[in-house]
């Protein structure tokens, strides 16, 4: 028995090494001739071209070229090595000011799927706000209020990453302006279930619909992928709420319960400060007199994200 | 960029919504008006030192999210990290120095900048406003710059670098002397400075400026990484007929070193700038004045930092040499070829008979004879009268 154990061993052992050494073999095959790459220009040109699609072709469309270009730039970082500290971030293509951070995508927000992170485009002179909102609001908290006489919405926070409730995100309190409105989370409406527990408007179940609906939508005729588009959308509201829903010099009328979401005073305080609050009114009196009028800007900017 | 005058304006809002009962239309225009432009005239004439974003853009900068997409599709992101913006030198400056066709609050998308723009800091050798204009006029001339010797335009102009095309916004990088030289500001040493210099943050800055300037202010790696923006770019390299120089660089020594971390061998910058100029001077290799001309190179090896007990000979290393152009360089064609090939039929034969030593280990009684496979002994006819 114990010869049988100590055969089987050395056979095993034997068989080890024959593996490493056909490895080894293919291992060494690039480093001998790696070399041999041909880094001229032809070749490197061809080789670009048939991976990113004849960018070099004039009669390549440019939206395809900046399409190749995107899919290149997917997750690149920039380091910056200081000496006493290094910083990673995400890179930006043609941004001056360090980013200083890398950011974490909303994988789970189902509007995104199709609309992007980078949504508002329409109202020229508020979309760089209202994207910098949707960083940390689902875009169902001012899309999709409540009917007149329907009970409002509960608001909870959910992870970018899974989409699941979380308790209100510790960025909240910190004192660090860098962690201002990037907390890896988001909030979003719900409502409490008889049985006492939340859920999400836009929960685990919509969002698996509309993964269904993306990955089989072309079996679909171009009238029954309206009609669906009809459906999917049928809960968003003409006008969405407007900037100072919540950012009213009147803390109770706030759309969004500030104190249950977790913002501490301060922060508070800033939403609501006239600072804030008296900007917006500035911003509507002096340079976008329309832009609050129903069927304007806004309903244009709702209209103007879909699919 | 931000919200320039908010802080104050907002403390003039109180008394601006009061007189709005008392004012026609007009007057409430003409009030505001007042207002905005007060406010930005004394941003100017109080030229501070330190900038600390007195004007409270970060009210609105500070969050990541500030971003859109504009008409040609690019992702234009507003945010600042104020952490970051006060560790480098433009901390001084105030927003509107660089933004200057921000007169309103909100703002309108603003223009690109113009860093040759004079801000309000003055250059303390000629006491003049300090501007990056001697920078750009360097630039102009290099081989980098948009026109040619006779002043008309060079030929795929877009192709050509701005300042952000290398530089994103420059931060410190503090070096300390005490007990040797190790990363970061010498509390030490700045002791010593604020002792007299007392005032703001003056000492600090200048503590920082000094030691940043007194060594590289990037890393080797990234050097080479911002030059192969533009020149690993096959489409590039096509268009202005030069060799994929990052390829061959990077097959080089001096790449190695860096890639494992070193940053005291030669990168782009050391090779291609005449020794003690602006890095901003880059000239041709064809150009007699450059670092690279033929006549120059042994020289340029042989600075104080690098190779300085050099011979001669040294000029005869080539850097940029692409072995896979037999028509270029065929001495280096066929030196590679012969090598490579040397050295894979040595290796893959020792391979292959390494493999069939463990097959026979594994398989000690096999045999492609059936005899002796059964384990029959073969023996061999005896000639007749043999024992």
């Amino acid at each position: 028995m114990l010869n049988l154990i100590k055969t089987v061993i050395h056979k095993l052992y034997i068989l080890v090494l024959m593996a490493f050494t056909v490895w080894y073999g293919f291992f060494l095959y690039p480093v001998i001739f790696g070399h041999s790459a041909d880094h001229s220009v032809e070749a490197l040109v061809v080789e670009s071209t048939e991976r990113a699609g004849s960018f070099l072709d004039e009669a390549h469309l440019a939206e395809e070229s900046m399409f190749d270009a995107a899919l290149k730039e997917q997750g690149s970082t920039a380091t910056t090595d200081l000496g006493y500290m290094v910083i990673e971030e995400q890179y930006v293509q043609g941004h001056f000011h360090h980013v200083g951070m890398k950011v974490e995508s909303d994988d789970s927000n189902l509007c995104l799927r199709c609309h992007g992170a980078v949504p508002h485009d329409k109202a020229k002179s508020i979309r760089a706000f209202l994207n910098m909102h949707a960083f940390y609001v689902a875009c169902e908290t001012c899309h999709i209020q409540p009917k007149e006489d329907a009970e409002a919405w509960a608001f909870r926070w959910y992870d970018k990453a899974e989409g699941n409730i979380i308790s209100n995100p510790p960025g909240l309190t910190s004192l660090d302006k860098s962690m201002y409105g990037n907390y890896g989370a988001k909030i979003a409406p719900g409502f409490l279930k008889s049985d006492g527990n939340f859920r999400f408007l836009n929960g685990a179940k919509e969002r698996a619909f509309v993964a269904k609906y993306l990955k089989e939508k072309d079996v679909l005729s171009s009238t029954q992928q309206s009609k669906m588009k009809k459906i999917i959308h049928r809960n968003i509201n003409d006008k969405p709420l407007l900037c100072d829903g919540c950012h009213t010099a009147d803390k109770e009328k706030a759309y969004l319960p500030f104190v249950q979401l977790g913002y501490p005073n301060r922060r508070m305080h800033d939403l609501t400060s006239t600072e804030v609050v008296g900007m917006i009114e500035k911003y509507q009196e002096f340079y976008m007199p329309k832009f609050l009028l129903p069927g304007d800007g806004w309903h244009e900017e709702t209209a103007e994200g879909e699919e | 960029m931000g919200l320039l005058v908010v802080n104050t304006v907002h403390r003039d809002m109180t008394r601006w919504h009061s007189a709005n009962a008392f004012l026609g239309e007009k007057s409430k225009y003409a009030l505001l008006l007042v207002l905005l432009v007060s406010v930005f005239c004394a941003s100017f004439w109080s030229a501070p030192v330190q900038a600390e974003d007195e004007l409270n853009c970060v009210l609105c900068h500070k969050f990541r999210g500030l971003s859109r997409i504009d008409e040609e599709g690019n992702f234009r992101l507003f945010y600042i990290n104020e952490n970051l913006f006060m560790k480098g030198p433009h901390k001084r400056i105030n927003c509107m120095d660089c933004h200057r066709d921000i007169e309103k609050i909100p703002h309108d998308p603003a223009k690109k900048v113009n860093c040759t723009t004079e801000c309000h800091l003055l250059e303390p050798s000629g006491k003049k406003k300090f501007s990056h204009k001697p920078v750009a006029k360097i630039l102009e001339k290099s081989v980098h710059g948009r026109f040619d010797e006779d002043g008309k335009p060079k030929e795929y102009q877009e192709d050509y670098p701005t300042c952000k095309s290398c530089h994103e916004q420059p931060l410190y990088r503090p070096l300390s002397f005490f007990k040797g030289v190790s990363s970061g500001v010498s509390r030490r040493g700045l002791g010593r400075c604020k002792t007299c210099h007392q005032t703001g943050d003056f000492a600090e800055d200048f503590y920082n400026h000094v030691t940043s300037r007194l060594q590289k202010t990037r890393e080797s790696k990234e050097i080479v990484e911002i030059c192969a923006k533009c020149h690993e770019d096959p489409a590039f390299q096509k268009r202005h007929g030069l060799d994929n120089v990052v390829a061959s660089y990077k097959d080089t020594y001096h790449y190695k070193a860096i890639r494992f971390g070193s940053d005291r061998t030669a990168d782009c910058v050391d090779c291609h700038i005449v020794y003690g100029e602006s890095v901003h001077s880059v000239e041709s290799m064809d150009s007699p004045t450059s670092a690279t001309y033929k006549a120059n190179i042994a020289q340029t090896c042989r600075n104080a930092e690098c190779h300085h007990e050099a011979g001669e000979g040294i000029a005869s290393y080539r850097v940029h040499v692409d072995y896979n152009n037999k028509e270029k360089n065929p001495m280096e064609y066929y030196m590679l070829k012969f090598f490579s090939g040397l050295m894979a039929a040595v290796l893959y034969f020792f391979i292959v008979v390494i493999f069939l030593e463990l097959l026979r280990r594994l398989f000690p009684n096999f045999s492609f004879n059936s005899a002796e496979r059964s384990g029959h002994a073969v023996t061999k006819p005896t000639t007749e009268g043999g024992e």
